[in-house]
């Protein structure tokens, strides 16, 4: 199976799709010591609820709890790289991807993976996986305190942004 | 662990030499290598699992993608990256098709008479008569050209059953086509 792309909703490879984004989070998460990753179905459809995910520059900040603001530098592709600046004033220079349904952005000291879903063929609902963290130098690990709490926080100001 | 064949398995060198790197970047720490790799072996696992967890492919590429990344430190050479990851693949797939109880061990007898004219649907039909250890040795000769020794290594089964699956396989096969 050599021609694969993405596309929303995962990788796709001849013959349908291989995994869809929220299975390849739960994947991501495998491979990041420490990593959490919060998961909920939300009662509004994945267009919708991207929308508001997949706005780096809008939505975005809206949700996610530590962000203030976030400029896109450059996109290349599905390629982003991006400058967020924190409730505390702190920067970050964030470099990632950035595809419908799927956003993995890595800075020197953060991590943030989101993935979303069609929750079912037809429901209206969507699957909604969050991750991230603040990063172990040197290795592929994050640090696990106080990780969950927040990504069930950003889950919760999801959930009611969309909702 | 049977002499991995990268080339083959991955199909290009510059795709080996692709994956050994984001190996190297990733376990010093870069998830952004890490995401690039699972967008890299992707096709590669799923090429393996689904035709021998077929209905249950997509969780058993999960399942072997989650236990590759998961141990992904523990691989001494990088440059044994697919050999590594076709055996747990293999592994995980076959695990995940007898869980789901699709365990049927065809015999020649339950070979489909034509039915479906379309071939795809012969082969379908064929591959899931037959049991998940026949299908592993079936993809792991002639998708991943490995010999049966290296297959029966890969798989802890005596080279003869090996040798043994691929023939009833490969005749459950050319009974299909011929109908």
């Amino acid at each position: 199976m050599n021609a694969s792309n993405e596309s929303d909703g995962g990788v796709e490879g001849r013959g349908g799709l291989l995994l869809d984004d929220v299975r390849r989070m739960h994947v991501m998460v495998a491979g990041v010591r420490g990593a959490r990753l919060v998961e909920r179905v939300l009662p509004a459809p994945l267009p919708r609820v991207w929308q508001v995910m997949g706005d780096l520059e809008g939505g975005f900040g809206e949700f996610q709890p530590d962000m203030r603001s976030v400029r896109i530098l450059r996109r290349d592709g599905d390629r982003v790289e991006a400058l967020a600046r924190s409730r505390y004033g702190l920067r970050a220079h964030f470099h990632g991807v950035l595809r419908p349904g799927w956003c993995w952005l890595q800075s020197r000291f953060l991590v943030i993976g989101m993935a979303a879903v069609e929750a079912g063929e037809g429901t209206g609902h969507t699957r909604v996986a969050l991750t991230g963290g603040v990063r172990v130098p040197g290795h592929a690990a994050l640090v696990p305190f106080g990780a969950r709490h927040e990504l069930e926080e950003a889950m919760t100001r999801l959930a009611a942004r969309v909702g | 662990m049977p002499p991995a064949d990268p080339v083959h398995a991955a199909g290009t060198a510059d795709r080996v030499d692709r994956g050994v790197g984001l190996v190297r970047a990733a376990r010093r720490g870069d998830t952004l290598a890490l995401h690039d790799l699972l967008d890299h072996l992707t096709p590669y696992i799923a090429r393996i699992c689904r035709p021998i967890a077929l209905d249950d492919g997509p969780d058993a590429t999960q399942e072997a993608l989650v236990a590759v990344f998961t141990s992904l430190r523990s691989l001494r050479e990088p440059e044994a990256l697919y050999g590594w990851v076709r055996a747990i693949s293999v592994r995980e797939a076959v695990r995940v098709a007898k869980r789901a109880g699709r365990a049927r061990p065809a015999e020649l007898a339950d070979v489909p008479e034509r039915g479906d004219p379309q071939l795809a649907a012969d082969i379908d039909d064929v591959l899931a008569r037959l049991s998940p250890a026949h299908r592993a040795v079936l993809v792991l000769r002639d998708v991943e050209g490995m010999d049966e020794e290296s297959a029966a290594a890969l798989l802890g089964v005596p080279t003869g059953t090996a040798k043994s699956r691929l023939h009833r396989a490969r005749q459950s096969f050319r009974k299909a086509w011929s109908a």
